[in-house]
């Protein structure tokens, strides 16, 4: 039975050697992740096709900058989504676009501790504090912080979704930012370490 | 580039992270991170804070086409690229800090060993896998000679054969022949002392009986490890 630890240590060795041109690591790289990898660019872009481009972007990048990877700084699982997190939002298509299941991201992450399955599981305490500090925030603030994080929705769309002003949707979402951190000091969370 | 106060910083990268930092301001952000350690640092933080959140999605398979993809755009040649990873300094900073503490216990026990008259070594390293085990020693106790001492032996591999590699300052691999991975061994050669006076790190990968036909690695790296020099050959 593998831990989540274990689960990590080997996604940092296969990053390892996809450094040194191992191509069949690489293959295991994304055999392990890109399912995980594709759901989270999925839910920001909206779109297969898109989001099927930015998979293919970020594996790449990942193969050309698996060297810089640094494993004191994050967790692999962690650095990998960063890269095709960054490039989901590069591409996102301007325009309103509709988001079906509000609740869907609060739930998978606030009500269900236990969605994601051990195997999955990497440096859960961390997810844990961030998890349990969302929890902290104030509805709106919460809902708001979740919406643009797992749908990639921007201030005035979060705007138009939510019914609210502009300017209180920014507030909601500047306020929460400024509070996770303090709550992620307060846990221990490496390097929130205050301003 | 002006300097931002801290609390800015943070509440800029959280924005970036989080995704509602948008357009031009998003690439505004980027291109000031690039110049901007501290701004990049913090970034960093924020992604280590927000993106395990992405764990909770639930996974959906890609169609197989875009590994096809992949691999097709990641096929180039492979000296090319092998130098380019090589030279990474990055990469070798990585390497020298992960495996710091484990090279350093094994080379103390390694010095310690060593009778009191025994001259000391002109460079040493300790070479471990992407996992942080410690696979072999390489000595250089003399000019002309290197001494090769397995760790952890490899089983006999009847199909493959190991081949220890010097990299030097810049990048470019050179082969220092094929090693016998179940047993202790040795390197004499012609020109081994010019071969690794600039050497920063030792390689050892596996190649196809005989060593590497292209001159280059070609197979998976087992392991690695940077050079510490005790003095001046």
């Amino acid at each position: 039975m593998s831990t989540p630890a274990d689960a990590a240590d080997r996604l940092a060795a296969l990053l390892a050697a996809s450094a040194l041109g191992d191509r069949k690591a690489f293959a295991e790289l994304y055999g392990a992740t890109s399912a995980k990898l594709f759901a989270v660019s999925l839910r920001i872009v909206r779109e297969r096709q898109l989001a099927e481009e930015v998979l293919q972007d970020g594996f790449v990048s990942i193969w050309h900058h698996a060297s810089g990877y640094s494993p004191a700084k994050s967790a692999p699982l962690t650095w990998m989504a960063a890269i095709v997190r960054n490039r989901s939002l590069d591409v996102l298509r301007r325009g309103s676009r509709e988001v079906e299941d509000v609740d869907e991201a609060l739930a998978s992450t606030l009500v269900d501790r236990s969605a994601a399955p051990a195997r999955d599981a990497e440096r859960a305490a961390d997810r844990h504090a961030i998890g349990e500090c969302l929890g902290e925030l104030e509805g709106d603030q919460r809902q708001s912080i979740a919406l643009a994080f797992f749908h990639g929705l921007s201030h005035s769309e979060l705007a138009r979704h939510l019914r609210r002003p502009l300017g209180t949707v920014k507030t909601h979402i500047r306020r929460g930012l400024a509070k996770l951190k303090d709550c992620l000091a307060r846990a221990g969370v490496a390097g929130a370490d205050g301003p | 580039m002006r300097n931002l106060p801290a609390d800015l910083k943070h509440a800029l990268a959280a924005e970036f992270v989080l995704g509602t930092l948008r357009g031009r301001a998003r690439r505004r952000f980027e291109a000031m991170a690039a110049g901007d350690r501290e701004l990049a640092r913090i970034r960093g933080l924020w992604e280590a804070f927000l993106t395990p959140l992405s764990e909770a999605v639930a996974p959906v398979a890609p169609p197989s086409r875009v590994w096809r993809a992949i691999e097709a755009r990641i096929a180039g040649p492979r000296e090319g690229r092998a130098a380019g990873l090589w030279s990474n300094l990055a990469f070798w900073r990585f390497v020298g800090a992960g495996f710091a503490a484990a090279s350093i216990a094994l080379l103390a026990f390694t010095l310690g060993q060593r009778a009191p008259v025994a001259p000391e070594p002109v460079l040493v390293a300790v070479l471990s896998t992407p996992e942080q085990v410690p696979r072999i020693v390489v000595e250089q106790p003399r000019e002309g000679l290197l001494t090769i001492r397995m760790v952890k032996p490899w089983v006999a591999m009847k199909a493959n054969d190991l081949e220890l590699w010097v990299i030097p300052k810049d990048g470019k691999p050179r082969s220092l022949g094929v090693l016998a991975g179940d047993r202790d061994g040795e390197v004499r050669r012609a020109g081994l002392d010019e071969l690794l006076h600039d050497g920063v790190a030792f390689a050892v990968s596996r190649e196809p009986p005989g060593g590497s036909p292209t001159g280059q690695p070609t197979g998976k790296v087992l392991c690695l490890g940077a050079i510490a020099r005790s003095r001046r050959a």
